[in-house]
């Protein structure tokens, strides 16, 4: 187990390093030459010799793979090249100043998506017999909440807010004029994190909802249904348990789509985190920032697909000593969820 | 393929919505009150059901109506032929992958493994901060800026070349996982042994015998990339990185609703997301049979062998 846990971990290293790659391509395919933002003039006012100066001073005269070195150590500083561009300051300065705001909302949306995602599945899956009326009327409104933008039905509750219940609190990490409290953060963090969270329960919930009723037609379930139990107790205390666990490699699975929403969620809301600084560095043409971040969130998001499978390997003893990737055996088909 | 009512109700929906982006020069045309660019600050912010604007207009006087029927040209353009390109990207990369197998493949999928662990929305804010409209402008030879009606003052439908390509860019990875794993698949079958038996060729491999086979679920994916570009090109809008005030669409029409909100106006918003959502809808009835488990089986354990 703990073998298999190193394993995967060192199979990740190699994720990180494409996409930092990827990013320092991006970063050299900029319009543009570095050296004019930086100057903020056309290279072409200067002196040749000034102009070389500074290409070397940077490092820009150096070999490519010198060159992503020195990008990658400018990060915390020790180098020019992945400096923002704003107020050159070293990019994991900035990007760490908003991290923990993204990853509180990215957290709690997660965490409100599972709850309710779970309950709502679980309402259908169990109100599928008989006529299911109920069920059929669950399944519309998950595939409706599914297929409407969360950031748009943000705007619609921001109004609704505004206009009747003023009390709560819509915009920014704190009410102006009064300082950061943790209270007052958690209050502001509540509409954010249910409209980041509002597809993706719904999502989950059709997902559960699938796999209970493919989970129904087993034979365990007729057996245990001779034997005499009762419809909730096959679906709470058999059912569920096989059919949860797929739903944890899908909540894995869920962050790409959770991070990339909050980069919307959190320009509507005006949340302080990462994706507001992404938005703010592209209109600023602040690439060291912006391709860091893609990096940032290229890390965030393969460690947390690491932490999915070390956990579904956990909940799962079948899986605990396979060396195949669970996320490739029975539950590729949540691939598409994401 | 069955016929389930769902799935029927989304294909009406999305034919009428194609027949709405078709049909728009002639429903709005310019010079009437529905079309789209006139700004009239005298009619600004009026409700549903006014005189002329049947959907009310926005904070400059836009109508509503015109507006939503432009912006589902611009908006379904973005995700019809943004979804075809990465689908034919994805499908040509996953497969040749699958096929060629070994290191070639290794690394080919690791390239898609590692763009996938970027989030969709920031790679598109990335690749769109490099592959700008005025940088484009500079580069593109003036034939094709012709073409699509660039001129001093108005960069004219390039902005709408840019959307496609960023969109297209983020998204035949995903078309590129699921085609690599249903040719894997698709390889392990007898009658492809029986074809390399007499001698068949790579590439007529692919197109006689893989691709074939691989289409339903291809067919099915292509579907389902069209409502994730309408949200990209939505979501893109709304940043203010769209398709510009230039050509109508509803990523537009939802950045320009935060200006109307403020003043009151939630219909200006409502519009558009609406819009959106009957697409996505639409396309999600679709593929709904993709969601139900014998299909998802089929997508998961396809992918698994």
């Amino acid at each position: 187990m703990f073998e298999l846990i190193v394993r995967r971990c060192v199979s990740a290293v190699p994720l990180v390093f494409l996409v930092s790659v990827f990013a320092f391509i991006l970063i050299k395919a900029v319009p543009g030459d570095p050296v004019d933002v930086l100057l903020g003039t056309s290279e072409k006012d200067l002196p040749p010799v000034q102009v070389a100066a500074l290409r070397h001073e940077i490092g820009l005269d150096q070999p490519l793979p010198k060159q992503y070195w020195s990008w990658l150590s400018g990060w915390w500083g020790a180098g020019e090249l992945g400096r923002s561009y704003r107020d050159g300051r070293p990019v994991l300065e900035v990007i760490g100043e908003r991290c923990p705001a993204t990853i509180a909302l990215v957290g709690s949306a997660l965490v409100v998506a599972s709850v309710l995602g779970i309950c709502l599945g679980l309402l259908m899956a169990a109100t599928s017999s008989g006529i299911g009326v109920v069920s059929r009327t669950l399944v519309v409104f998950s595939i409706f909440l599914y297929s409407t933008p969360g950031f748009w039905l943000a705007f619609l509750v921001i109004f609704a807010v505004g206009r009747w219940l003023p009390w709560i609190p819509v915009i920014g990490l704190h009410s102006p004029g009064q300082p950061v409290t943790l209270g007052g953060a958690l209050a502001h963090l509540i509409l954010p994190a249910l409209l980041l969270a509002t597809r993706r329960a719904a999502k989950i919930a059709l997902f559960l909802r699938a796999l209970v009723m493919d989970e129904m037609t087993r034979d365990y379930v007729l057996v245990a249904r001779s034997k005499g139990l009762s419809d909730t107790v096959v679906l709470v205390k058999h059912v569920l348990k096989n059919s949860l666990m797929p739903v944890v490699a899908l909540l894995g699975l869920s962050l790409p789509a959770l991070l990339g929403g909050s980069v919307l969620i959190e320009t509507v809301f005006g949340w302080p985190g990462m994706g507001r600084l992404a938005v703010e560095a592209t209109f600023g043409r602040n690439y060291p920032l912006l391709l860091s971040l893609v990096v940032v969130y290229g890390v965030m998001v393969v460690a947390a697909n690491l932490l999915a499978d070390i956990l579904y390997r956990l909940v799962d003893p079948r899986l605990r000593d396979s060396v195949d990737d669970p996320m490739l055996t029975g539950t590729r088909a949540v691939s598409r969820a994401v | 393929m069955h016929s389930n009512p769902t799935t029927v109700f989304g294909a009406i929906l999305l034919v009428m919505l194609a027949i709405v982006a078709l049909t728009a020069p002639w429903l709005a045309p310019s010079g009437s009150s529905l079309y789209p660019l006139t700004v009239d600050l005298s009619i600004a912010n009026c409700p549903p059901g006014t005189n002329g604007h049947p959907l009310g207009t926005d904070h400059l006087g836009r109508d509503l109506l015109g507006q939503a029927v432009w912006g589902a040209r611009a908006s379904l353009a973005v995700g019809i032929l943004a979804a075809g390109i990465a689908v034919t990207i994805g499908t040509l990369w996953g497969s040749l992958g699958a096929l060629v197998g070994g290191v070639v493949d290794t690394v080919m999928m690791r390239i898609v493994d590692g763009m996938l662990s970027i989030p969709p929305l920031i790679l598109l804010l990335a690749l769109q901060s490099i592959v700008s409209t005025p940088a484009l402008a500079e580069v593109l030879p003036s034939p094709l800026l012709g073409i699509l009606r660039v001129t001093n003052w108005s960069y004219g439908l390039l902005p709408l070349v840019v959307v496609i390509f960023v969109v297209s860019a983020t998204n035949w990875l995903e078309a590129a996982r699921l085609s690599h794993a249903q040719v894997l698949s698709i390889k392990q079958q007898e009658f492809v042994a029986a074809a390399q038996a007499i001698g068949l060729a790579t590439t007529g491999m692919l197109r006689r015998h893989i691709l074939p086979n691989a289409a339903g679920v291809i067919i099915v994916e292509a579907t389902l990339l069209v409502s994730d570009a309408v949200l990209m090109e939505a979501g893109l809008g709304y940043l203010g990185l769209g398709l510009g005030p230039g050509i109508p669409s509803w990523g537009g029409m939802l950045a320009s609703a935060q200006m109307s909100l403020i003043q009151g106006n939630w219909w200006a918003a409502a519009v558009p997301g609406m819009m959106i959502t009957a697409t996505v809808l639409a396309v999600n009835l679709i593929g709904e049979s993709s969601l139900t488990p014998a299909r998802s089986r089929h997508r998961g354990y396809a992918a698994a062998s």
